[in-house]
């Protein structure tokens, strides 16, 4: 009996995994239905089987360490044909919720994040700065719903009696939107590399069996880029999660969010260029004033108007994300309870952008139609939900925006995964 | 006036067992039966558990019994329609289908013999055929042919007819319905084999050289399709490369939710036919757990002491063709970690017992679970036995209906 290996249980972390989201974990018998009708798991050693018995035995440092929790994309046919309910799919998203709480440092977060109590409370933080500075400015104009019109020079404004709504001129950019968005931002990238760094550490520290590819592993850049182009640009893994036509609208409709997001991002990211680099350091810094500048600084000047190719993207990325974020809500809302399950953390992220994409149409609407009485408060409530998506971003569901790409990169340097060429 | 005759319902070994049992403490019993014959699924089998006896074996001294017994009536291709009364006083109706050959028969085939019209045969599960007159199987009790009417024209009906010189052929029986006044009901339905068509990632039912446990029963049959010759279905080749999938349909919440007991010893029984026939060939056990209850794990020990055969834990999850209808199956095992396709000349399916009546409601308002086995009625004198109650092998069937026996006895005496 001198070959035994000693299982040592970690009972806390089992308890813990059936509390986010693992609770049927130990009706399974170990059958490998699921390993074997996962359409994503490769051969050497597949997922979810494994991951199963580990959770069972409260193998924490197997399960924490785990590359294969963010090869899965959750399509839910394991849990499916699975003969006993277990929910091995559920299992995989309980991992990833737990890592999304581990991976950056300030944890607690993510566990506010768990519930709705807890989300109210972290919703306190941007509703308390930006009430704050919207009392201030309401004093400081005399009204909480002042009107505006255009002043002398970019991004200035005037309060009149029969003006317009104007976000800019209630909240000025420059000190209210961009500095506080900038801080939330570089938190999270700060939070975000800590995550990572801990990802890979764990990752390097698990045993290496899985090598499948046997050709040549390339390095975490080349893996990266290769991930960037196939996984993410074109869904290459996404598309093949799952064979029904539910899983097939799921992969378009997260295609259609993402790049709704890339989409908006490139505005936002013009609208700064335009801002900071067009009006305030070419404009007003380098006191140029040729055709040139004045182009780059227009690119930055909201509100544009409708027919600017800009604003044109932005519109067509809202429209988008609607259109996405229905798809993948309403399969969300019928997913079987018996065989895939939803937790708070699938939920909050799909409101969290729901509010993004609603409080944002809804913002620009009352603008145009120049309604200040909803105009500001819709624009107040996007202010919120665009700070709780982009602050809290490594602790939500959405961290998987970075961690998987990371694991996908680092699975192809181990050869967990083949390049996206060869596959 | 609490009557003392007992109804059996079901002419498999539980059902005859207990019908016996108690006609031979001096009660009338009656035995209907949905088959043109008695023995139920023991007599497809090609040998049956514990002592690997044939068929004939075990039911020949049953069908003498009854033969000798004047108390024991049979009725065979008859169901019961109603149940009405209580305890020591049913009122059962049964309606008997028309098997438009009589008594007079004598079972010389002649009537086969001039039957044109062949189709696939129940009996065999789809892997032979038989004609429209028919006897299903040698030893058939009662030694009767059966006529499928309804397979053939006028003019067959009539060679059919006329080839028969014993005048046994009715053409114009219409069956019949009739009232039988007993004191107790024994319940013993029995099982049929799960269907194939529901296992979708398994080929549901379509590959043609995938067969089910009771199909396998039938080609190792000496009486079976292929003279008891185990060969492919697709071109009747000897298979090198035989694979057992356990558990097809069972232990699983969206099949069968439970064990049905005897698989995994059946598709070790198998891997004897198997070895017999071929001692060469490569056989492999895909299970989630080997269960061989009791006794059965001595016949385990001798089975699997064989260089040929593989068991590996890890269940079949899904089996496609390739273009020469191979079958190609995917597995883990779950002991290496290895997920694997395996390309075999012929793969078995495992599937499980389901309640005859799942789906329906017996009789009596007697319980029933989710799966459709009768879990209760003993006290409103309705009593469950062998399949119909739980799975079971044939010795457990048989010591089961000599349970209802007593406890159908006990309803109508003492009254």
């Amino acid at each position: 009996m001198s070959n035994n290996v000693r299982v040592q249980p970690d009972l806390k972390f089992v308890k813990e995994l059936q509390a986010v989201g693992g609770e049927s974990l130990k009706k399974c018998y170990q059958c490998a239905t699921c390993s074997v009708v996962c359409p994503l798991s490769p051969a050497d050693s597949p997922y979810p089987r494994k991951e199963m018995v580990w959770a069972q035995w409260g193998l924490k440092d197997r399960l924490v360490n785990d590359i294969d929790i963010w090869l899965c994309h959750n399509c839910g046919t394991c849990s499916d044909l699975c003969p006993r309910g277990a929910k091995p799919g559920d299992l995989l998203a309980a991992l990833r919720n737990m890592a999304y709480r581990q991976l950056a440092p300030l944890g607690f977060i993510g566990k506010l994040m768990s519930n709705f109590g807890g989300v109210l409370m972290l919703a306190l933080v941007p509703a308390v700065i930006y009430l704050a500075i919207w009392v201030a400015q309401a004093a400081h104009f005399g009204t909480a719903f002042p009107l505006f019109a255009p002043g002398e020079g970019h991004g200035v404004w005037e309060p009149v009696a029969n003006g317009k709504v104007i976000y800019g001129g209630l909240f000025p950019g420059d000190y209210f939107i961009d500095p506080i968005f900038g801080a939330a931002f570089a938190f999270m990238l700060v939070c975000f590399y800590l995550g990572v760094q801990k990802l890979l550490k764990g990752l390097k520290a698990s045993p290496a069996v899985y090598d499948l590819t046997g050709a040549e592993k390339p390095g975490m850049l080349a893996a990266f880029i290769d991930t960037i182009k196939h996984e993410v640009l074109q869904h290459s893994q996404f598309n093949d999660c799952g064979e029904d036509e539910e899983d097939k609208k799921r992969a378009f409709g997260h295609k259609m969010v993402m790049y709704a997001f890339i989409i908006l991002m490139v505005v936002t990211g013009v609208v700064a260029t335009g801002h900071w680099f067009g009006a305030w350091f070419l404009e007003h810094v380098m006191g140029l004033k040729d055709p040139f500048s004045k182009f780059i600084a227009l690119l930055g000047s909201t509100p544009m108007p409708l027919h600017s190719v800009v604003k044109v993207a932005a519109n067509v990325g809202a429209v988008m994300l609607i259109y996405g974020l229905m798809q993948l809500t309403k399969r969300r809302q019928g997913l079987d309870p018996k065989k895939q399950g939803s937790n708070f953390y699938d939920w909050y992220l799909l409101y969290v952008i729901w509010a993004i994409a609603l409080t944002g149409v809804g913002a620009e609407i009352f603008r145009l139609v120049n309604i200040k009485y909803l105009a500001y408060p819709t624009y107040f409530l996007h202010l919120v939900a665009v700070f709780m998506l982009l602050a809290y971003l490594p602790w939500s569901k959405l961290g998987h925006l970075v961690y998987r790409i990371v694991a996908l990169s680092y699975a192809k340097t181990i050869g967990r995964i083949p390049m996206g060429a060869a596959k | 006036m609490s009557n003392n005759s007992i109804l059996v319902v079901g002419g498999g070994f539980a059902g005859i067992t207990a019908a016996l049992e108690a006609a031979e403490v001096g009660h009338e019993v009656y035995i209907i039966e949905t088959n043109p014959y008695l023995g139920g699924r023991v007599a497809q089998l090609k040998h049956y558990f514990p002592k690997m006896c044939p068929p004939s074996c075990g039911l020949e001294i049953q069908f003498q019994r009854i033969k000798k017994n004047p108390k024991v009536k049979v009725y065979t291709m008859a169901e019961v329609e109603s149940v009405s009364g209580t305890p020591g006083n049913f009122d059962v109706k049964i309606r008997q289908r028309p098997r438009y050959i009589n008594e007079k028969c004598t079972a010389c085939g002649d009537c086969a013999k001039a039957a044109s019209t062949s189709v696939k045969s129940e009996f065999e599960f789809g892997m032979g055929k038989r004609k429209a007159a028919y006897i299903t199987h040698p030893f058939a009790f009662p030694q009767r042919y059966v006529l499928d009417k309804d397979a053939c024209d006028a003019s067959e009906l009539e060679q059919i007819k006329t080839a028969c010189s014993y005048d046994a052929i009715d053409l114009e029986d219409s069956g019949k319905v009739f009232d039988l006044n007993v004191g107790s009901v024994v319940w013993a339905t029995g099982w049929k084999p799960y269907d194939l068509s529901n296992l979708e990632n398994l080929g549901g039912g379509q590959l043609a050289n995938v067969v089910s446990n009771m199909q396998f029963e039938r080609l190792a049959a000496p009486n079976g399709p292929t003279a008891g010759k185990i060969l492919r279905p697709s071109d009747k080749a000897e298979p090198k490369r035989i694979a057992f999938v356990q558990c097809a349909g069972s232990r699983d919440q969206n099949h069968l939710n439970y064990c049905s007991y005897i698989c995994c010893m059946a598709s070790l029984k198998h891997v004897r036919y198997l070895r017999e026939q071929y001692p060469d060939a490569s056989i492999t056990v895909y299970y989630i757990d080997l269960r061989t209850p009791g006794r059965y794990e001595k016949f385990k020990a001798l089975t699997v002491n064989d260089p040929k055969l593989s068991l590996v834990k890890g269940k079949v999850a899904e089996i496609v063709e390739d273009s020469a209808k191979n079958p190609v199956v995917t597995v883990e095992n779950a002991v290496t970690g290895i997920k694997s396709d395996e390309q075999f000349d012929m793969v078995v399916l495992a599937t499980g017992m389901q309640p005859s009546v799942a789906g329906q409601q017996v009789p009596a308002g007697a319980p029933m679970d989710e799966e459709g086995f009768v879990v209760g009625g003993d006290e409103q004198g309705f009593i469950a036995a062998g399949c119909a109650k739980q799975p079971l092998d044939v010795m457990k069937s048989a010591q089961s209906g000599t349970g209802a026996a007593m406890k159908a006895i006990q309803t109508v005496v003492g009254r």
